[in-house]
C-alpha cells in the first residue's frame, strides 16, 4: 500500500481553508473512498466552530474525478438545512452565491473550498436564526427582538428525542479589537469573548421564568492574555432580560481586559528586573511576557531557572522550575525540579525587590537541587 | 402536482443485489436511474375487526429495473440541477417501457445520509412535471413525479467486514424534504410466496448483448469476425442440446400466474442435467484413474 496522501489540487484548497478561514477550522479525520488506492485521501470531516460549539461536516471529494466539485454531508440533526440551502436562505442574493460557487467550480482555484464553507456557514447561521425565530415562546421572542441587532450573534436551536428543547445564544461581547490591544500580537484569528445564554423552551406553565444558563467562552488563544475562568459573572436577577444584563457584564469585562493588557507591562518590568541579578535571559516570551528562562550557576553547578508567570501576576507569584545542565535522568533527559511556589513574596514589592528576594532564595535552593540531582544520578 | 405519500418502496432481491454489485465493482461514486411503477394497493383485510382504518389503501413504489451510469454527475451538474438533455440521452427509449420513478447514488465510505447535492438532484428531478407518470389503480387519476431516492453507501469506519448499507427516501415536494421509507425486498422462496401474490413483474427479460468485439467498418477483421460468429452459433447449438428445447425465452413464463405449470418442466430439465453431469464426472474420474495408473507404470 502506498503512503497516504491528499491529491495536490485538493490539498491546496484544504490548506487555504485552514490558513485563511477567519475562524479556527480543524480537520478531524481524513480517509479514502478510493477502491484501488486506499492511500489517496479524498474525504474529510471538518470541525467548524459555531455558537460556542462545533459543526461537523463531511466534505466528499472524488479522487477519481479530482476536477469536480466536492459534496457535503451535514450533521444528522440538520436534515432540514438542505432545503434551506436549496432555496438560498432568507435573502435571495445569499443563496445564489453558494450555488454559483458549486456550479462553476474551478478546482485549480485554491480559495474555492474556503468560499464554499464560508457561504454554507453563513447560510447555517441564518437557518438557525429562522428556526429560533419560529419557536413559540414569548420570552424568547422578546429576547430576540432586543438583541438580534448585535453584530455576530449566533443562535442554535437544539432538539432531540431524549433532550429537552433549548435555544442557545452566543453573544460576542466587547466591541474591542483585542488583537490590536496587544503590541506585536501573534494571533492569526480575531480573538473574541462570548457569553453563552441557554434558554429552555416551552415551559408555559412556569409563572416566573427561571434564569437562563450562562457561561463565558472565548477563542482559545486569548487565554495567554486573559483567563475567562477568573471572571465572576454578575447575578441574573428575576425578570431580567439579556438587554439589561449585557451592559453590566461588558462594562466589568472591559475593565478586566484593559487591566490584563496593562499587566503585560508589569510582567515585562519584572523580567527586566530579573535580568539585573541573573543576567540576560536565555529565552523570554516578548509579547505576553508569560515565561522567561535564565542561566544560573552555583559554584561549578550550572542550571536553568524557568519562570512561569500567570495572568494574575503580581497577585499570584511566578512558578519556578530548576533544570540541571549537568545531570540527566535514565532516559537521558535533563533532571528538573518540581514546581516551586514556596518562597518569599509580596505583590506589593517593587519588581527589583521581587527579583532580589528570588535570587537570594535560589542561592540556598540551588544547593538542595544539586544534592537531589546527584542522588538521582547515583540511583541509576 | 399531486404529492402522494408512499407507504413503502418494494424492490426484488436480484435487482437490489445487482445494483449493489454495480456499485461495489465500480472504482468510485456511481449514480443511476430507477425505473418501475407506483401502484395503489387495497390490502385484503382478513380480520373481522370492523374499526375503520384510514390506512386501507397503500401506495407502493416498485423498482423493477435500474440503469447505472457507472460514473457520477451523469444527468445533473455539480450543484445538483438536472440537465434535461443528459437525462434524455441516458434514459434513451427505456422510458417507453417503464416509468422513471427516481434515482440512486452509491458512494464508498460515507455516512448513510443524503448529501447536499443528492438533495438538490432529487428536488430538481421531482420538480420536472413532464417526467411525472400515472399512478396505477388510483382511485382518481393521479400523477407522480420521480421522487424515489435510494442511497447506497459503505461505512466509513469498518475495514474488516465488507458491508453495504442502503436507505430509501421519498422526496415530498409539498414539504421540501426527504421522508425515509421502508424497503420491502421481494424474494423468491416459500417465505415470500405471499408477496408474489401482489407482485406483478412486468419487466421483460434483459437483452443479453452478444458482443462480437469488432466494428462492421473494419474490413480486415472480417474473417476473424466470421470465425467468431461461427463459434458463437456452435456454442449456442451445444447449449441448446443441453437445454433440450428449453430456450431462454420460455424462462419468463416462470413469473406470473402460469408459473406452476412450468416449474415442473424446468425441474425435470434440471434433474436430467444433473444426471448428465454425474455421468460426466464419473467418466472423468475413471479416465483420471487410468492416467494415474499409466503414470505409475512408467515410473
Amino acid at each position: 500500500m502506498s503512503a497516504e496522501s491528499v491529491p495536490p489540487l485538493i490539498s491546496a484548497q484544504l490548506n487555504y481553508l485552514i490558513n485563511h478561514f477567519p475562524l479556527l477550522v480543524k480537520i478531524e479525520q481524513m480517509w479514502s473512498g478510493n477502491k484501488y488506492n486506499p492511500g489517496i485521501l479524498d474525504r474529510f470531516t471538518l470541525v467548524i466552530p459555531y455558537c460556542l460549539d462545533f459543526l461537523r461536516w463531511d466534505i466528499i471529494y472524488d479522487s477519481e474525478l479530482p476536477l469536480s466539485a466536492p459534496d457535503v454531508i451535514f450533521g444528522a440533526e440538520d436534515e432540514a438545512f438542505h432545503s434551506f440551502v436549496l432555496r438560498g436562505g432568507e435573502e435571495r442574493g445569499n443563496v445564489r452565491s453558494a450555488k454559483n460557487c458549486l456550479s462553476d467550480w474551478n478546482s485549480k482555484d485554491p480559495t474555492r473550498l474556503m468560499v464554499l464553507v464560508q457561504q454554507l456557514r453563513d447560510l447555517y447561521m441564518s437557518y438557525q436564526r429562522r428556526r429560533v425565530g419560529e419557536v413559540d415562546d414569548d420570552r424568547l421572542k422578546f429576547e430576540i427582538s432586543t438583541i438580534v441587532f448585535r453584530e455576530g450573534i449566533e443562535m442554535h436551536m437544539s432538539s432531540g428525542f431524549d433532550k429537552p428543547e433549548e435555544v442557545k445564544f452566543a453573544v460576542p461581547l466587547l466591541d474591542l479589537n483585542l488583537n490590536k490591544m496587544v503590541p506585536g500580537c501573534p494571533w492569526r484569528h480575531q480573538q473574541k469573548i462570548y457569553l453563552q445564554v441557554v434558554y429552555p423552551v416551552g415551559r408555559k406553565y412556569v409563572s416566573a421564568p427561571s434564569a437562563p444558563r450562562l457561561k463565558l467562552g472565548s477563542t482559545s488563544e486569548l487565554k495567554t492574555l486573559f483567563s475567562i475562568e477568573d471572571v465572576k459573572l454578575p447575578p441574573w436577577l428575576d425578570g431580567m432580560c439579556m438587554a439589561e444584563y449585557l451592559p453590566h457584564l461588558e462594562e466589568s469585562l472591559e475593565k478586566q481586559v484593559l487591566e490584563a493588557v496593562s499587566l503585560i507591562d508589569v510582567r515585562r518590568r519584572f523580567i527586566e528586573a530579573l535580568a539585573f541579578s541573573f543576567g540576560r535571559p536565555v529565552e523570554a516570551d516578548p509579547v505576553f511576557c508569560r515565561r522567561a528562562t535564565f542561566l544560573a550557576a552555583s559554584g561549578a553547578f550550572t542550571f536553568l531557572v524557568h519562570f512561569f508567570i500567570s495572568t494574575q501576576f503580581p497577585k499570584q507569584q511566578p512558578v519556578l522550575m530548576l533544570q540541571s545542565s549537568q545531570h540527566n535522568n535514565s532516559q537521558g533527559a535533563p533532571i528538573k525540579s518540581p514546581h516551586v511556589t514556596e518562597y518569599p513574596w509580596s505583590p506589593r514589592w517593587e519588581p527589583s525587590r521581587m527579583a532580589e528576594r528570588i535570587f537570594e532564595f535560589l542561592v540556598e535552593e540551588a544547593l538542595n537541587f544539586k544534592r537531589q540531582c546527584n542522588e538521582a544520578q547515583l540511583q541509576h | 402536482m399531486d404529492d402522494l405519500p408512499l407507504h413503502k418502496i418494494a424492490i426484488s432481491g436480484p435487482t437490489l443485489a445487482s445494483m449493489i454489485q454495480r456499485f461495489a465493482s465500480s472504482p468510485g461514486t456511481v449514480d443511476g436511474l430507477l425505473f418501475g411503477h407506483v401502484t395503489h394497493i387495497t390490502p385484503s383485510n382478513l380480520s373481522d375487526d370492523s374499526s375503520p382504518s384510514d390506512s386501507s389503501t397503500h401506495v407502493v413504489a416498485t423498482i423493477t429495473g435500474f440503469l447505472c451510469s457507472g460514473t457520477t454527475h451523469s444527468f445533473y451538474d455539480s450543484c445538483g440541477l438536472v440537465e434535461p438533455l443528459s437525462l434524455r440521452r441516458l434514459v434513451g427509449d427505456l422510458e417507453n417501457q417503464h416509468s422513471l420513478i427516481g434515482w440512486f447514488s452509491g458512494r464508498r465510505k460515507t455516512n448513510l445520509r443524503p448529501s447536499l447535492r443528492e438533495f438538490s438532484v432529487t428536488a430538481s428531478l421531482a420538480c420536472n412535471t413532464h417526467l411525472s407518470f400515472p399512478v396505477r389503480n388510483a382511485l382518481s387519476p393521479t400523477n407522480l413525479a420521480p421522487c424515489v431516492f435510494l442511497l447506497i453507501a459503505s461505512p466509513s469506519q469498518d475495514q474488516t467486514i465488507h458491508t453495504h448499507e442502503y436507505r430509501a427516501y421519498q422526496f415530498r415536494t409539498s414539504m421540501d424534504s426527504f421522508e425515509p421509507k421502508s424497503i420491502d425486498i421481494v424474494n423468491i422462496g416459500p417465505a415470500f410466496r405471499g408477496h408474489y401474490g401482489s407482485f406483478s413483474p412486468n419487466s421483460p427479460f434483459p437483452i443479453l448483448p452478444c458482443e462480437l468485439g469488432t466494428s462492421p467498418m473494419s474490413e480486415d477483421q472480417n474473417d476473424d469476425c466470421l470465425g467468431r460468429m461461427k463459434q458463437v452459433s456452435k456454442d449456442q447449438s451445444d447449449l441448446d442440446m443441453c437445454a433440450e428445447g428449453f430456450d431462454v425465452g420460455i424462462l419468463n413464463r416462470l413469473m406470473g400466474s402460469e408459473a406452476v405449470n412450468y416449474t415442473a418442466g424446468l425441474e425435470n430439465l434440471y434433474s436430467k442435467m444433473l444426471i448428465k453431469l454425474e455421468s460426466l464426472s464419473r467418466l472423468v474420474e475413471k479416465s483420471s484413474a487410468k492416467v494415474l495408473e499409466q503414470f505409475s507404470c512408467v515410473n
